[in-house]
């Protein structure tokens, strides 16, 4: 993932959420794509690379849609506040933003 | 008429000069053999100095004990993962940027087990960088475990931490364990390191390139 956003960019963020534990790792760590993609846990399957795809891109899309209700969110809830006749101050003091 | 014996008397003080001595070795120091008599302590080689090679033996140049540290190694991780690892057994590589160095010999390991190259007393540092996006984890550990027999393990070092997940994002936090480990027989000392949390979604951040989950061994001195 994105260290800085925290948005998964590779397929071991959905490896890593699969399962629990060290079950999988890479026969060369500095160039991690699904070719190199080891199973060190033999009760666990190795996933297919199109499930590895797929499974990243479902998590980008939680994480988006996360990120794009957070703001639909805070604004809806501010304006609710400001609905019920609360000031910007006021709401800032409340929620802090 | 030449004079073949001089006695002490003979001699007044002050009055030997270095021109009336016999040629030596250049760099020789005179000193005395066990037997009392003079002897040229050899020159030595640049960079020794002179010591006591105690009572009953003349001096000697000799080269100083290495100073400062004499080992030091770094290894890390580098896959994340989710969950506990007691221990943390794969994924282990020694650090491999091009600004890594290490000194002396090294750790070696296997499984997460890891070995001490020498005897000493080690400074042994565990640095564990989580993260959550799906609940906090109020107890996320970092412990270091040793052996002194290599089969059983107690545990010498526990940090703790708190990390609490926020909307639509991850949040991380750090532990550091420490330990000074007394090494007093490399066949047999051992240490490993463990991972855990109260929130099995908590993940352990791995990484090929640099250091999220490292480990630290740094021999200070003797045992």
């Amino acid at each position: 993932m994105n260290i800085e956003t925290g948005r998964p960019d590779h397929i071991e963020d959905y490896l890593v959420q699969l399962h629990t534990g060290q079950w999988f790792g890479w026969s060369d760590a500095k160039n991690k794509v699904y070719a190199n993609l080891i199973i060190h846990d033999d009760s666990k399957t190795k996933p297919s690379e199109s499930d590895c795809t797929s499974g990243l891109k479902t998590l980008q899309d939680n994480f988006d849609t996360a990120k794009t209700n957070d703001v639909t969110k805070k604004a809806s809830g501010k304006q609710k506040l400001k609905d019920l006749g609360l000031d910007d101050d006021e709401i800032k003091a409340l929620t802090g933003a | 008429m030449a004079i073949d014996k001089i006695t002490t008397p003979a001699v007044t003080d002050d009055s030997v000069t270095l021109a009336k001595m016999a040629p030596g070795t250049d760099g020789n120091i005179i000193s005395y053999d066990a037997s009392g008599n003079p002897v040229a302590i050899a020159t030595g080689n640049d960079g020794q100095v002179l010591t006591s090679t105690g009572a009953g033996s003349p001096p000697a140049f000799e080269t100083l004990p290495v100073g400062g540290i004499t080992e030091a190694d770094l290894w890390r991780i580098n896959s994340s993962f989710q969950g506990d690892a007691s221990p943390v057994a794969s994924n282990w590589e020694r650090a491999d940027e091009g600004t890594f160095g290490k000194i002396g010999t090294g750790m070696s390991q296997s499984s997460g087990v890891f070995t001490f190259p020498s005897t000493g007393v080690w400074l042994v540092r565990f640095i564990r960088n989580v993260y959550v996006n799906n609940g906090d984890d109020r107890a996320c550990k970092a412990e270091i475990y040793a052996s002194t027999n290599a089969s059983s393990y107690i545990k010498v070092s526990s940090s703790w931490g708190f990390v609490q997940a926020t909307s639509s994002s991850f949040t991380h936090n750090s532990m550091l364990a420490s330990a000074f480990i007394d090494v007093t027989n490399a066949t047999n000392f051992r240490v490993k390191f463990y991972v855990a949390g109260v929130n099995s979604d908590t993940a352990t951040y791995g990484d090929s390139d640099a250091n999220f989950t490292w480990v630290e061994f740094i021999r200070l001195g003797d045992t």
